[in-house]
């Protein structure tokens, strides 16, 4: 069969489908990841990291130093493009661990987004069972549940991806409810709802602004990042408060911190 | 430590493959290639009432990779196809099936997308309703395209594509009669019979379907239809 002749480059081949070349290509790169880097890691020191963070650097390096002064330790999550949620998601569990109060209102938040995200058109059978999943790891807060149990969970890919594909639903449930608002902060000619498909619902589709400012208020969980960029001599920090514009007075103090380096986010732990 | 990848993909393959089995859907049964690998899947697909692929049975094979559901699977029909948006060599281009590494510019319509909450009966569902709507802004298969195309604008009028289509749906009867299967021709027959049998129990063996006896009617209207077609085709 001929191509109707509008491709000319001879090596191209009409017929031929490239997503299965291209797919077997960053299924190797991930593997190489998967292999060098645990999807959370234990806590490091600065000094153990700095080298790593700032060699080549003399901006980074200085950046660290002002790190050291407010923080004490420091999480890595693996760089699969799935690192904000799996940092989010790690440190808030933490936190939870030693706070009833905001585990119990989490949990019901948690419990009932499951019909809203039905509702929204996500198809029930699976969406039950990602649900099913996460709840088994929210839970895993409750009486005695330790870090090192988070830990593990968190490094398992059955228990650690059905969660971060939950969190992707949460933020996509969330941008498509407030629409009329987020239509805004979407570049290209998209809707919110491909928007949605296109850059948060696919697994290691990154995370910019716009998620984590969804995520945050689909949780109702204030949360601060350190921004580790090239401006200034020290990092800038954001909160990212999901309270801000309406009447509720709930403390908007961060629950915990993340550190964004281009690219990608770590957890921090304060001194 | 961590568990494999496949482990998710296996638990999720096992559970899809359980519902739809005991629930069978809307206008396809699905089976295993082979039943020590639930990583590939034998889809057969009944061509959809009030199209020119009603009657039709087609088949095809979904192929899961192991990090499934976070990618999608790839399906590849055995069936000869000619379709705008099927290879030469089966595979089915959707953009439900289409990686999440795809550029969202690739000229492709804004459309529906992997996930790992899309199943294998969203995806099939998805592939049923492309046999009569076939997407031309990115065609697969250039010639059907244009020839969709031409006998579309000319409301039926170039009958080259549409005798092409009811040729290739004629030639699945043997392999329907094959495995005796009955393809329901009707809406009501095509939405009934997919309902899951009266005493809820799973039937395995799909294939040997309850369907009910009495498609004479339907066969016959299916015969006289096809007549026609060929005195058009040699004219």
């Amino acid at each position: 069969m001929e191509a109707n002749g509008e491709e000319t480059n001879p090596g191209f081949d009409p017929n031929k489908n490239y997503d299965e070349d291209t797919l077997a290509q960053q299924r190797e790169i991930e593997k190489e990841i998967a292999a060098a880097q645990s999807m959370v890691s234990q806590l490091y020191t600065f000094d153990e990291i700095v080298e790593e963070y700032s060699q080549e650097d003399a901006i980074y390096r200085q950046k660290v130093e002002d790190l050291k002064t407010r923080f004490k330790n420091l999480r890595k999550t693996r760089g699969d493009g799935n690192c904000f949620y799996r940092a989010f998601g790690f440190a808030y569990l933490e936190i939870l661990l030693s706070n009833a109060k905001e585990y119990k209102r989490f949990f019901d938040v948690a419990q009932k987004s499951k019909d809203e995200l039905i509702g929204l058109g996500f198809p029930q059978f699976t969406l039950e069972d990602f649900h099913d999943t996460f709840m088994d790891v929210v839970k895993m807060v409750e009486k005695p549940g330790t870090v090192d149990a988070l830990l593990n969970a968190f490094n398992d890919g059955g228990l650690s991806d059905y969660f971060v594909v939950y969190l992707r639903l949460l933020v996509s449930g969330h941008l498509q409810q407030n629409a009329d608002l987020y239509i805004y902060f979407i570049d290209g000619e998209r809707t919110v709802k491909e928007f949605c498909s296109q850059e948060v619902e696919p697994m290691g589709k990154e995370s910019d602004h716009i998620h984590i400012v969804s995520l945050t208020k689909a949780l109702q969980v204030p949360i601060c990042v350190e921004y580790m960029d090239r401006e200034g001599d020290k990092c800038n920090s954001f909160t990212f408060n999901p309270f801000e514009g309406s009447a509720d007075t709930t403390d908007p103090t961060p629950v915990f911190t993340l550190l964004y380096r281009p690219g990608h986010y770590d957890i921090l732990y304060p001194l | 430590m961590a568990q494999s990848p496949s482990g998710s993909a296996v638990k999720a393959l096992q559970l899809e493959l359980k519902k739809i089995q005991a629930e069978p859907v809307e206008g396809f049964r699905v089976k295993l290639v082979n039943d020590s690998n639930i990583f590939e899947w034998e889809v057969a697909i009944f061509g959809p009432p009030s199209t020119l692929y009603e009657g039709g049975y087609f088949k095809a094979h979904m192929k899961f990779p192991a990090d499934y559901p976070y990618s999608p699977p790839s399906v590849r029909f055995i069936t000869k196809m000619w379709h705008p948006n099927v290879y030469e060599n089966g595979e089915v281009c959707i953009s439900i099936l289409h990686p999440p590494v795809d550029d969202p510019q690739s000229g492709e319509l804004p459309s529906e997308r992997w996930n790992p909450t899309q199943t294998v009966r969203t995806i099939l569902l998805s592939v049923i309703s492309l046999l009569n709507e076939p997407n031309t802004f990115s065609p697969a298969n250039v010639d059907a395209s244009v020839m969709f195309r031409k006998w579309k604008e000319s409301k039926g009028k170039e009958k080259e594509y549409e005798n092409i289509i009811r040729k290739q749906v004629q030639a699945t009867k043997e392999e329907a009669e094959k495995d005796n299967v009955k393809v329901p021709t009707t809406l009501q027959e095509y939405c009934v019979l997919s309902t899951p049998a009266h005493d809820n129990q799973v039937d395995a063996d799909f294939y040997d379907d309850d369907y009910v006896d009495d498609l004479d009617d339907e066969e016959e209207m299916y015969h006289e239809e096809d007549e026609e077609d060929s005195g058009n085709e040699e004219s």
